[in-house]
């Protein structure tokens, strides 16, 4: 049963990744929940499934069995319901992912675009928040590392989404502006009750969370 | 640059251009043969329509085909007898001799018109330099008092020299050429011109658009093309009395033997006698516009396989299959716009240098053609992005982004 509170539910999953002899079983039946306005960090070993995990949350990937509901919404609602879903969802990957042929700015432009959004200043107060305004006119290329990274946020959030996904966002950020950003998270998860599930090998980062739980071996160990 | 298919041409600056010069050569292609091809035969048809005259009488047994005619074909008297038998309805029959000569590298039709008749055949068009042949008619006169006079006995065979055609007294030898003959052969007035075994004076340079790019005296051309038989011509102009119907004219004066056609029927007797070159040439066409378009497409193909993590992180923020496929296709439209612009510019300036070289051949770049392949163009584009724009929507984004 679907409680009212639970944005993510998350069972049974299982996923496999790779062909033939290489496939490896990552997920190996996993349950989750999150709750609504949840600040949730995942820890564990590399290797362990999180990033496969997150992905299979993100609906980037299909689980090979399994369930997930968002917000009572079945990731197996068939293609039109997952696109919808992902215009809900923020993503930070480990790797930013930003476009490289469009400035900063107009990255986050075009997230909101293809979500049906148009700037409504969230953007801009988020550039400012995480300390990146002066580069929202930059290719990805003219920016730091640091500044790809916070810049990659502003894109995951600027539409207000309702599940935000974070893998390793403060992987590549020195310990300042980890911090900053790290304390932003808290602060949106405090205000707005943004539910977050951060994926993490840092201890420090893991603390600015509610709830931290470990993977291992395609499981959740303490759920 | 926020519209993404727009950036992705920016970024990709020497790839997008060289996608667009495709389709600039594909249209280029497309608009200069079409224009070359349908200019140079339309602009023979828009020389026979400035001929002041509705009906072309010719021998029956040619059919319905006229571009072949030449050399002695209707006796002049036909021209008399039908004058003089339609009297009200015909203003003025007028004989021409067409025969095939060699000027400025290539073949010509001479014309041989009497001089009072030139202006008929030239739309009005005044001479821009020198003087009309045999203007005062000595040459005609003198060749007629030779030729047609009743034999005595003592003078049954009557030869005329090349000296004696070409004798100051008589000027039978000499040529009026229109200015593109001009320009192409690089002739000026008075200069000798060596064609048909003889030696031609230019006295006259006429504005091209006229029936012919060469015309001299008929008896010349009677006497020297149709074997010493200064009698027959090859067709004959009718002028109709003002207000004559053509058709109606057209069936009353035909006769057994020989045939009338309409001035402005010519232009359909040439489509259909070279309709054929055009099929040919848009055969061409169409097979210079397909390369275009499979370049477009491997250039798009290339495009979705280098930017699978791109196309990736828009699905991932829920891009439907429709957005994904209509940035596909507007970076194929985009390219597709600045190529189309390239190549009807192109098509200008390949005309423009084709009539610059070779004069004597006419480039006309239509609105229709441009029309054409501006359709061309934007069908070509939409299609070839479909296979580009589908596997777009097939990418697995987990492979795409790299995870693990």
């Amino acid at each position: 049963m679907i409680r009212d509170q639970e944005t993510l539910i998350a069972r049974g999953l299982h996923k496999s990744l790779g062909k033939g002899r290489a496939r490896l079983h990552v997920l190996r039946g996993l349950d989750l929940t999150v709750r609504r306005g949840e600040f949730l960090a995942v820890m564990g070993p590399s290797g362990c499934g999180k990033s496969t995990l997150l992905g299979v949350l993100g609906l980037i990937t299909p689980p090979d069995e399994g369930t997930v509901t968002i917000n009572g919404l079945a990731i197996t609602d068939g293609e039109v319901a997952r696109t919808a879903l992902r215009r809900r969802i923020g993503f930070v990957f480990q790797r930013f992912n930003l476009l490289g042929v469009l400035s900063a700015a107009d990255n986050v432009a075009i997230s909101l675009r293809v979500r049906g959004l148009k700037a409504d200043g969230a953007a801009d107060e988020l550039f400012e928040a995480l300390g990146v305004a002066h580069v929202s006119r930059r290719k990805p290329a003219e920016m730091s590392v640091g500044e790809q990274q916070r810049v990659a946020v502003v894109r995951a959030m600027a539409h207000r989404p309702e599940l935000l996904l974070a893998d390793e966002p403060t992987g590549n950020l020195d310990s300042k502006n980890a911090a900053s950003l790290l304390e932003l998270f808290r602060q949106i998860n405090h205000r707005r009750r943004q539910t977050i599930v951060m994926i993490t090998h840092s201890a420090e980062a893991a603390g600015y969370a509610d709830r931290i739980v470990h993977m291992k071996d395609g499981r959740i160990l303490d759920q | 640059m926020s519209y993404l298919p727009l950036a992705n041409i920016l970024h990709h600056k020497l790839r997008s251009a060289l996608s667009a010069m495709g389709i600039a050569i594909g249209i280029c292609m497309l608009v200069t043969l079409s224009g070359l091809s349908r200019g140079s035969l339309y602009e023979i048809a828009d020389r026979w329509e400035e001929v002041d005259a509705e009906l072309i009488i010719y021998p029956e047994i040619w059919g319905r085909n006229l571009t072949t005619l030449s050399g002695s074909a209707l006796p002049d008297r036909y021209g008399d007898k039908i004058a003089a038998e339609h009297s009200r309805l015909i203003e003025r029959v007028v004989p021409v001799f067409l025969w095939p000569i060699r000027l400025a590298g290539q073949d010509q039709t001479v014309v041989g018109v009497d001089p009072q008749n030139f202006n008929m055949l030239v739309g009005g068009r005044r001479l821009r330099q020198g003087r009309l042949f045999d203007p005062d008619g000595r040459f005609a006169g003198w060749l007629e008092n030779t030729l047609l006079a009743p034999a005595g006995e003592d003078q049954e065979i009557v030869e005329i020299t090349k000296d004696q055609l070409a004798d100051t007294d008589h000027n039978g030898l000499e040529m009026v050429i229109d200015t593109r003959l001009a320009t192409a052969g690089g002739y000026r007035l008075g200069q000798k011109v060596f064609t048909a075994n003889h030696h031609f004076t230019i006295v006259g340079i006429v504005p091209a658009g006229g029936l012919a790019r060469a015309f001299m005296p008929r008896r010349t051309a009677q006497f020297l093309f149709g074997n010493g038989d200064i009698t027959k011509s090859t067709l004959m102009f009718i002028k109709l009395a003002g207000g004559g119907e053509p058709a109606a004219a057209a069936r009353k004066i035909k006769r057994p033997g020989t045939a009338v056609m309409q001035v402005d029927q010519y232009r359909g007797m040439l489509k259909d006698k070279f309709g054929i070159m055009f099929t040919y040439v848009d055969a061409v066409n169409v097979v210079a516009m397909v390369i275009a378009f499979l370049f477009i497409m491997i250039t798009l193909y290339t495009m979705v396989l280098q930017r699978t993590r791109e196309i990736a992180i828009l699905k991932s923020s829920g891009a439907s299959n429709f957005f994904l496929i209509r940035q596909v296709w507007a970076e194929s439209m985009l390219l597709t716009a600045a190529g189309a612009a390239a190549g009807v510019a192109l098509s200008f300036l390949a005309g423009w240098g084709i009539e610059a070289c070779r004069p004597l051949l006419t480039v006309t770049i239509t609105w229709w053609w441009i029309a054409v392949a501006a359709a061309a163009a934007l069908l070509g584009a939409a299609a070839s992005s479909l296979y580009p724009a589908w596997r777009a929507t097939r990418i697995d984004m987990l492979e795409a982004l790299r995870f693990e």
